[in-house]
């Protein structure tokens, strides 16, 4: 044990050689999408498909190899901000990206245990899809545009996680959003698709324009707070320059400096022993744009924003619609982006900046409810989708919402613990549902589908184990990370916000039964059963898909078993026994976080509910719902076992199936005004003000005054000489005028 | 010695004939003649002022404006021959291709 202990935590590496090679995670996918987007369609299929999986399975192997250098006893990295070093992290800065004035954004790359997390995830989960893409895509002809869009999906997303300031993680931020609209758009001559795609852009774009907003209240916050700061914030005058030696050097947006800044915003007032007092959260900022304002409520603002950002990106309540609507992408990109990576982005965000929202205990309320609300949603309306794509979509967004609900009552670990295993079982899910799609004439309606399980072995084995681990089936990966969340909901307590907690947990409870129910159901109805009578071939034609598309769902599901391990609590943790994991792993990365709320007791984590009772609880509450399931489906709904459904089942049905006619209100009360403002202002402002008043009307009065004037044109050089002469005649009579004044 | 009014009067005397003349006068070579005599009225006035002053300013201004007429006679009667080879006249109210 020891041993082994020691060989992970040794790095093989010097650090200067892993730090120079960080920008390699990125540029090898970026390479790759380069050489597959100018010369893929001289390459050939097979070129191109080997080009852009070695590409990201590169990406990997470094990815690897920094995450095994990070692991190292002795690896330290040092900021300007923070006189101590920070442990188990590498960072490289490439030096100043822009600046203009205080405002400096660096190229700065940072991997640490929780980038370093997320750097397998994308690059180990997207180099099985990318494998599973190639035999996916093998009849397409744009394939070499698919993998170019693809690959660059991979090094924005890296980007993405490895940025160490605000504005690089918005550059990824953006270029997955990009890559996304691309992919979910990829078969544009079909209207609906190239719909969808401008969808998930445009609503992404609200919450980006929250993001934005966001980062520029963060630098005045930071330039207020270096100015009005005062030793006691720091505890002495070192850690003071050392905070406005940072900012002058790195600028306000980097992480490490946003973390000094919460260390140094105590919440609690008046424990300042000399001179003027601290700042603190009730502090009024002095000057600027928000003088006068609180930075608590500044700080509550930015984070509601960057709440709003993250709701876009990850597909949470109000800005959630985008996202069944993207699954008119290939299944391969759902099961990347859609459900593994950039969804989850929202919830990276959020962790990366712990320390920031756990100042807010008002935030955290509002990240929870948005999240236990978002998750019993979307499940319900999971219950009576027909679409095998839609009910995945719907069940992402739904576990996102668990995640958030992590994140919101400051159980980071938990929400990661969530992210990785949800990667493993919705990418294996999706992969599934695009191999069952692959072998049934591209048949999605799972009504029409059923018996699944006889001509395709490894589809259904496979499905079978990803669906007991998102139910949350003993022992597999599921049930650990979604107990952690809803055991860290049940134990914890938001500072005036009691009521919301206990809220929040009987949500949580409701989804994780939903979550049982309408997986059970698409499990059931398509791989169970009779072949249904209209389904588009017979059961005789079905066929198993090929290696390249198995192999990835075989070591998908065993990585949905597998990552148990990263929920059991094997580690000590001093006087609470043991702890998972994963929480142990990610400790270093909440420390902050964690230190803030127990000094400031906004967040009461209790550790006396027993873990004992949470996992009956939710073991129950699993096998019930999917027994619920099984008995529903095989006793009443389909129609063709001949027993109508009962009928308050059939109008709650109508209204899920309807998606409780959400986008037909946004339809109404955003898209339509729109709409009509603009035919409005095409109408008014641009056929009449500007094409008739000010393009034509320029036109018009420039050829009635040349028409004038061309009478004057006469030819005859020697009346032109005249009127010169009498110009100059006229000039001399001024002069004259002038001098004799 | 002459006082610098005379100077300056028969300046303008000249300048105010080869003004007249390139207005009224029709032929295209006599109208450049003309225009020689405005530009030597100036060359005129520069030189008075030049002895009045005591320098050489005006003498090198003087030079300048002689160097730029000799080029603009060449020109001239370069442009006024193409004429003359072109439409057999070079009478200026024959050339009116400057109008709309």
């Amino acid at each position: 044990m020891e041993s082994i202990q020691h060989f992970f935590m040794t790095s093989p590496f010097d650090a200067d050689s892993v730090r120079h090679a960080l920008w390699l995670i990125i540029a090898l996918p970026a390479l790759g999408a380069l050489i597959n987007g100018v010369f893929g369609r001289w390459l050939g299929r097979a070129n191109s498909n080997l080009i852009a999986t070695a590409a990201v399975g590169g990406s990997f192997v470094l990815a690897l190899l920094t995450f095994w250098h990070i692991n190292d006893w002795n690896q330290v990295f040092t900021t300007p901000f923070d006189t101590r070093p920070i442990r188990y992290a590498v960072g490289m800065d490439h030096g100043t990206w822009f600046s203009a004035g205080d405002f400096i954004v660096h190229f700065g790359l940072r991997v640490d245990h929780l980038s370093g997390t997320l750097l397998l995830v994308i690059t180990g989960v997207g180099t099985l899809i990318h494998l599973y893409s190639t035999e996916y895509m093998s009849h397409d002809a744009g394939y070499w545009r698919y993998f170019a869009y693809l690959n660059l999906f991979v090094a924005m997303m890296l980007t993405l996680v490895m940025a160490d300031n605000l504005l690089l993680l918005f550059v990824g931020w953006e270029g997955v959003g990009l890559c996304s609209y691309l992919l979910i758009g990829f078969w544009y001559s079909d209207p609906a698709k190239a719909w969808a795609g401008r969808k998930a852009f445009i609503t992404n774009r609200v919450g980006d324009f929250a993001f934005l907003i966001a980062t520029f209240l963060t630098c005045l916050v930071m330039w207020s707070f270096v100015k009005q700061a005062n030793v006691d914030n720091f505890g002495n005058v070192t850690a003071q320059q050392a905070f406005a030696t940072g900012l002058r050097e790195k600028g306000p947006v980097d992480f490490s400096g946003l973390e000094a800044l919460a260390r140094a915003l105590p919440v609690d007032p008046g424990h300042a022993p000399t001179g003027t007092p601290a700042v603190t959260l009730q502090t009024e900022i002095a000057q600027g744009p928000l003088s006068g304002i609180t930075y608590g409520t500044v700080l509550t603002a930015i984070l509601l924003l960057f709440l709003l950002g993250a709701a876009g990106k990850s597909a949470q309540l109000p800005l959630y619609v985008w996202l069944p609507d993207a699954m008119a992408g290939p299944t391969p990109v759902s099961a990347l982006i859609h459900a593994a990576t950039m969804v989850t982005a929202g919830v990276y965000l959020f962790c990366r900046m712990s320390f920031l929202l756990v100042l807010s205990p008002t935030a955290m309320a509002f990240v929870a409810v948005v999240g236990a609300l978002t998750a019993l949603f979307a499940a319900v309306i999971a219950f009576a989708q027909d679409d095998i794509k839609k009910v995945l979509a719907y069940s992402t967004v739904s576990q996102l919402g668990f995640m958030f609900m992590a994140v919101g009552v400051g159980a980071f670990w938990a929400a990661i613990l969530h992210l990785v295993t949800h990667a493993f079982f919705k990418a294996c899910l999706f992969l599934g549902a695009g191999s069952v799609m692959h072998g049934n004439a591209d048949e999605t309606d799972i009504k029409k589908l059923g018996g699944v399980k006889r001509k395709m072995k490894v589809t259904y084995v496979t499905f079978t184990i990803a669906t007991a681990a998102i139910t949350g089936a003993i022992p597999l990966s599921g049930f650990f990370s979604k107990d952690a969340i809803l055991h860290a909901v049940h134990g914890t307590t938001l500072a005036g916000h009691e009521a919301i907690t206990h809220l929040v947990w009987i949500l949580g409870l409701l989804a994780a039964a939903g979550t049982a129910f309408y997986m059970t159901r698409v499990w059931f109805l398509t791989f169970q059963g009779d072949r249904a009578a209209d389904a588009r071939i017979p059961e005789e034609k079905v066929h198993e898909s090929g290696w390249a598309m198995t192999v990835p769902l075989v070591l998908l599901a065993a990585l949905s078993v597998l990552a148990i391990g990263y929920g059991i609590p094997l580690m000590s943790a001093g006087e609470h026994g043991r702890e998972p994991v994963m929480e142990n792993f990610l400790r270093p990365i909440f420390a902050t976080a964690e230190s803030i709320t127990s000094a400031q007791a906004t967040v009461a984590v209790s550790h006396e509910g027993s873990l004992a009772f949470s996992w009956i609880l939710a073991f129950v509450i699993a096998w019930v719902a999917t027994g619920a399931a099984i008995f529903a489906y095989t006793r009443f709904f389909p129609s063709r076992a001949g027993q109508p459904a009962p009928a308050f089942a059939k109008r709650f049905q109508t209204w899920t199936r309807d998606k409780f006619y959400v986008d037909e209100l946004y339809d109404l009360v955003i898209i339509k005004p729109i709409r009509g403002l603009a035919s409005l202002l095409f109408r008014v402002v641009d056929a009449v003000v500007i094409d008739t008043l000010a393009v034509r009307g320029t036109a018009w009065v420039t050829a009635r005054v040349g028409s004038v004037l061309r009478y004057f044109q006469t030819g005859d050089t020697q009346s032109y000489a005249a009127v010169m002469a009498l110009a100059l005649l006229g000039g001399v009579a001024w002069a004259l005028v002038q001098v004799l004044k | 010695m002459v006082p610098i009014t005379h100077y300056l009067v028969l300046a303008a005397v000249l300048f105010m004939i080869g003004m007249f003349g390139v207005m009224v006068r029709r032929n295209a070579l006599v109208v450049f003649m003309c225009v020689e005599l405005m530009l030597n009225a100036a060359n005129l006035t520069f030189l008075a002022f030049a002895r009045q002053r005591g320098d050489d300013l005006g003498h090198v201004n003087a030079f300048f404006v002689i160097a730029v007429a000799a080029a603009e006679a060449a020109i001239g009667l370069a442009v006024v021959i193409a004429i003359f080879r072109s439409r057999g006249s070079v009478q200026i109210q024959d050339i009116r291709t400057m109008k709309h």
